[in-house]
């Protein structure tokens, strides 16, 4: 396991590219690259725009034969008021309030969320490798 | 990559963590090196000796003596036998010991020897090792027990790697069949300069939109196509999710800068897609394959002329 | 000249920014300053902007290409983005993001060709 403190825009390229590294390392495939680090990015910035500061957790899964992706997100932000409705939307292309949650979720195979107003959000997400 | 060897460290993730992880597991731990060490003179001396009883076996079964069909070979593989026997007194296990073993399971794999005899002959090994440490330690139970353990442990620890080749072998076998089936299930063609033709046939489940999805675009990119004709005339049932991908890759061509004309579209397609409500508009179609081809040849500048040639 | 670490070249009468690195906050302010003073400076109507090196294009990215379009638009030039990847196209597709109201092209030279053309078609030849 590992962490990455975001506390500044330019950890949100570190996040990135520490996904990257292990998502080549493992050999997940472009598009699976792609996702990964796409995900990243987008939950690397959501912390560090709406809360300044939170930390990304990175794991690699195995699971019998499966090899997947862990991506955690903790922040102590203001949190998400509306979930269903972040969730839901469509993509916001609103700077302020970009979450772009909908469309990250799509982009992985599972996705959990604990958020709670005043208090923070905590962000899971796992995506598995293509088996063959 | 033609005649290039599968890199099985890598494919088993065979690192320093996963050596420490099962070192651990087998319980191998400083004085099991130690003793093994000390074990080096009594290796040397019986050797041969273990090795002719080894084979001794492996020539009297019919299933195992297929693979040493000549002298000359038996004489070879003996010899590597008594090096691969002294190996595990060497006292170093690190990740080229680990290298090592594998590149002997690989060998085994290769030729086609199934499990069942190379973990025999492995059970055959720890009888006749066993025999002789008795021997050696002369009555001293609780030294040959505790050599013995030792010795157990590495063979195991051998083994589970001999085992391991043999998985990456048939994982790697499967990828490139797997690689095999996808091509074949998204045969992208090339109708004439920049033009691209994908005819899909067979029912479109979410995994294969994806695969169709990526092939598409790497194809459009590789070959610049400027226009992806994709024909869904043989595709059975088009519910909105597979119209939803459709329209998804077609969204994903245009992102690119290609365009896309989607082409046998049946009566049902056509209200499924309308019932969407997506931006079909954006997206040329035709209901023929042909009219799909004529109006690609256009978008680059092209058409079709008759010759006034043949019937 | 342009001072960031974005270069733009001046292609006749089109300019061309090449991205090859990370973006965030400070490098897109100054890109997009830069773009932008280069229209002025050398009169260009069109802009092509290579994304061939990006293997992750984001919202915030796609967004910034989005409005440094539309910047550029609004000076009267027009951009063309070309080289996108297969994977990001996927990407943004997969994610809900069409970018639309934005040009695309297969590669450079097919973003010049659509400058030509219209160019061409502003100012038919007599």
């Amino acid at each position: 396991m590992e962490e990455i403190r975001i506390e500044r825009e330019a950890d949100i390229v570190a996040v990135r590219q520490r996904v990257r590294e292990l998502t080549k390392e493992y050999r997940f495939d472009q598009f699976e690259v792609a996702a990964l680090t796409t995900a990243a990015s987008e939950l690397s910035r959501n912390v560090w725009v709406h809360a300044q500061r939170g930390i990304a957790r990175i794991v690699v899964l195995h699971n019998g034969k499966k090899v997947g992706l862990e991506l955690e997100f903790v922040d102590h932000g203001p949190g998400i008021a509306d979930l269903n409705r972040a969730l839901a939307g469509g993509f916001s292309t609103s700077k302020s309030l970009g979450l772009g949650l909908s469309g990250t979720k799509r982009l992985v195979d599972e996705f959990d969320i604990d958020t709670e107003v005043g208090r923070g959000t905590k962000i899971v997400v796992r995506k598995w490798k293509k088996e063959f | 990559m033609h005649g290039k060897q599968p890199d099985y460290m890598e494919i088993l993730k065979l690192d320093d963590d996963e050596l420490k992880r099962r070192l651990a597991f087998f319980e191998l731990k400083d004085e099991d090196f130690k003793r093994l060490t000390e074990l080096k003179s009594f290796a040397e001396r019986c050797t041969n000796d273990i090795t002719e009883g080894l084979y001794k076996l492996i020539m009297e079964q019919p299933d195992s003596r297929v693979f040493f069909p000549d002298q000359a070979t038996l004489n070879r593989v003996k010899k590597l036998q008594n090096t691969y026997f002294l190996g595990l007194f060497s006292g170093t296990y690190d990740i080229n010991y680990v290298r090592d073993r594998l590149r002997v399971g690989m060998t085994h794999e290769r030729i086609g020897m199934p499990p069942k005899l190379y973990l025999g002959a492995y059970r055959r090994y720890l009888a006749l090792i066993h025999e002789r440490l008795l021997d050696h330690f002369k009555g001293k139970t609780d030294e040959a027990f505790k050599a013995l353990e030792s010795i157990r442990k590495i063979i195991f620890f051998d083994m589970a790697l001999a085992i391991d080749t043999y998985i990456a072998a048939y994982l790697e076998t499967m990828t490139r069949h797997q690689a095999a089936i996808r091509e074949l299930s998204t045969p992208v063609i090339k109708v004439h300069d920049r033009i691209l033709l994908l005819p899909i046939v067979g029912t479109v489940d979410t995994q294969r939109a994806h695969q169709i999805m990526e092939t598409v675009l790497v194809q459009v990119v590789e070959q610049q196509a400027k226009v992806m004709i994709l024909d869904i005339a043989g595709v059975p049932v088009v519910d909105t999710k597979v119209a939803d991908h459709i329209l998804k890759t077609t969204a994903a061509v245009q992102l690119l800068g290609s365009q896309t004309i989607l082409t046998g579209i049946s009566a049902s397609v056509a209200r499924t897609v309308v019932q969407l409500g997506v931006e079909i508009t954006r997206m040329h179609t035709r209901a023929k394959l042909s009219e799909g081809i004529d109006l690609a040849l256009s978008i680059v500048g092209k058409k079709v002329v008759s010759s006034g040639e043949g019937a | 000249m342009p001072s960031g670490a974005i270069p733009i070249l001046k292609l006749g009468s089109t300019l061309l920014a090449t991205i090859q690195i990370d973006l965030h906050d400070t490098v897109v302010d100054s890109f997009q300053n830069d773009v932008l003073e280069e229209i002025e400076r050398t009169g260009s109507n069109g802009l092509i902007i290579d994304i061939s090196a990006l293997e992750t294009v984001d919202s915030y990215v796609a967004r910034m290409l989005a409005n440094t379009g539309k910047m550029a638009k609004l000076m009267g030039t027009d951009t063309v983005i070309v080289g996108m990847r297969p994977a990001v196209a996927a990407t943004l597709v997969r994610m809900g993001y069409y970018m639309e109201g934005i040009e695309t092209a297969l590669s450079l030279e097919e973003g010049l060709q659509l400058h030509a053309n219209r160019l061409k078609q502003l100012h038919p030849p007599e």
